[in-house]
């Protein structure tokens, strides 16, 4: 579903923020990005998301060599992608019902089907009573869950999380994660970068490890009980 | 199976559209002051080009009264008695192409008492200084050189004896025909000058507007939406202000000729003339509105494509 084949990123610098990583992504698989912060996590996600173009090498997302695709086809790319942003990226003026609703009307679809989905969405993350709340009047981890809700409502077949236990207590981390592998267990692949290694071990996930730009550790699932900083 | 695909996507898009329609309309009344004050800089802009417009309009109107057009006042020498002013007259109306009107000094008076207002002025003089006056007006005939024969008539009478002074009107009148063609030409200077500013006012609020919302682009930008999805609205906006903008500035002309027309019919009044302003028509009012909407969507569309391109180069919404 993901893939990258020696992929690097420089930026105007010294430094290279991606140098060669090769990994693949199954179908349906979950995986950890971890790494120290300016490990190079935020790139990778980005390169994914085609906000970022990678300097050598090639990403190949759902098929889709995205080295070769024009910028004209991120809208295509972004819409089978749910993005789950460590600032949540919400719409302060617009409230909890009208943000997650926002990829289905891009989508075009049907006022009718847009609200039922947005309904199962928030409804899968515990907010349906907040549908018609602003967003500036929810806690941290309630405007994470609209942006989780907004990231799932279009059913895509791939999730990215940045970051996305940021600011959440424990409870609340393991509850997301948690949804996390449920989704994941309906067939979404989900790719979630994160620095928060008791949980990770805790979910016996694949691990991808990254330092400095380089992948230095690839932890099959089940393995990665023993990851250490 | 592909036309009923193709179906789809046209009402999905159809359903993108009225979102962004009801969207920048939205946004329009949320900001009801600052969109009122576009509008009405707007209105303004549009309104001046407009208002010359009418009124070379009607000045045009004036002049399609033909016979007018020819009408040559004679001045007779001040010596001269009513007899001499009577066969001068008949000499005139014998030439067989032109009719002659006496007008007697007394008469000459009491009509210039009338329409001038200045009635009370005339009293201070102790005779009548008015000569005796004949209206010559040629005879129209359509071979279209009225101009020529005018001209011959003239030249005819300012050679008599009995003659002082030989007033053609339509040398006036052809005065006033450049004058109109200069107003042409000026109304399509100002409409340019004006259709420009009318373009850069709402390139600059729709700027504005862009500025003030990156961070929804961004977010839009980032859920999956296009380019297009993300123009729609601010095109509609601009579509809206160039509308409103039109609409604005044909009610400022209706009321001003509603303003006018009083004071303008009563000056005309005083020449002789009847006269009633006229605004613009149904299919003017139309191709104003339309010119509006597609101004202000210009503006937009210029705005949203250089604002765009910079998020696109910062790296906000996509790669480089």
């Amino acid at each position: 579903m993901i893939t990258f084949e020696h992929v690097s990123k420089r930026y105007p610098g010294p430094s290279n923020a991606l140098l060669d990583v090769s990994f693949n992504l199954d179908v349906g698989e979950m995986v950890f990005l971890t790494g120290h912060s300016g490990a190079g996590k935020s790139t990778l996600l980005r390169l994914i998301l085609m906000l970022e173009q990678a300097t050598r090498g090639q990403v190949l997302v759902d098929g889709r060599n995205l080295s070769k695709a024009s910028p004209n086809q991120a809208p295509q790319v972004r819409q089978r992608i749910g993005m789950i942003f460590q600032d949540h990226k919400l719409l302060n003026d617009k409230t909890v019902f009208d943000n997650v609703s926002l990829p289905l009307i891009i989508a075009g679809m049907r006022y009718a089907d847009i609200k039922k989905r947005v309904r199962a969405a928030l409804d899968k993350v515990g907010l349906l009573s907040k549908e018609k709340s602003w967003p500036l009047t929810l806690s941290g981890g309630e405007q994470q869950r609209v942006g989780i809700a907004r990231a799932i409502v279009g059913m895509p077949p791939i999730l990215l999380a940045d970051e996305p236990t940021g600011n959440l207590d424990p409870q609340l981390s393991r509850d997301l994660f948690g949804l996390f592998r449920q989704l994941n267990d309906q067939g979404v692949t989900v790719m979630i970068a994160s620095h928060d290694l008791s949980l990770i071990r805790a979910m016996g996930q694949r691990v991808l490890v990254l330092s400095g730009g380089r992948l230095i550790d690839d932890i099959p699932a089940a393995a990665s009980g023993g990851v250490t900083r | 199976m592909s036309t009923g695909s193709a179906r789809r996507k046209f009402r999905a898009q159809a359903r993108r559209q009225l979102f962004s329609f009801f969207s920048s309309l939205g946004t329009l009344l949320g900001h009801r002051l600052g969109t009122m004050m576009t509008v009405l800089v707007l209105g303004i802009a549009m309104a001046l080009p407009l208002g010359l417009y009418v009124t070379l309009q009607n000045l045009r109107g004036l002049d399609l009264n033909q016979d007018e057009w020819g009408a040559i006042t004679v001045f007779l020498s001040s010596g001269i008695s009513e007899a001499g002013v009577t066969e001068f007259a008949q000499q005139v109306n014998g030439r067989g192409d032109a009719s002659a009107v006496v007008i007697s000094p007394q008469q000459g008076m009491e009509d210039f008492r009338k329409a001038s207002g200045f009635g009370q002025a005339l009293d201070l003089f102790d005779s009548n200084p008015l000569p005796w006056t004949l209206l010559v007006t040629p005879q129209i005939t359509d071979d279209g050189e009225l101009g020529s024969r005018v001209a011959s008539l003239a030249t005819w009478l300012g050679e008599q004896e009995a003659v002082d002074i030989v007033q053609v009107d339509y040398k006036w009148m052809q005065r006033l025909s450049g004058l109109l063609g200069l107003g042409d030409a000026l109304v399509t200077v100002l409409s340019i000058m004006f259709a420009l500013a009318v373009v850069v006012v709402v390139a600059n609020t729709i700027r504005l507007d862009v500025a003030n919302r990156s961070e929804e682009i961004q977010v839009l930008s980032l859920v999956g939406a296009n380019n297009s999805f993300i123009r729609q609205p601010f095109l509609y906006t601009g579509l809206w202000y160039g509308l409103l903008g039109a609409l604005l500035a044909l009610m400022l002309l209706q009321l001003s000729i509603f303003y006018l027309n009083r004071p303008l019919e009563r000056l005309l009044n005083a020449y002789g003339n009847s006269f009633e302003l006229d605004g613009l028509g149904g299919l003017q009012v139309m191709v104003v509105l339309l010119a509006g909407g597609i101004l202000g969507f210009c503006g937009a569309w210029l705005s949203v494509q250089r604002y765009l391109r910079q998020l696109r180069v910062s790296g906000m919404i996509g790669r480089t």
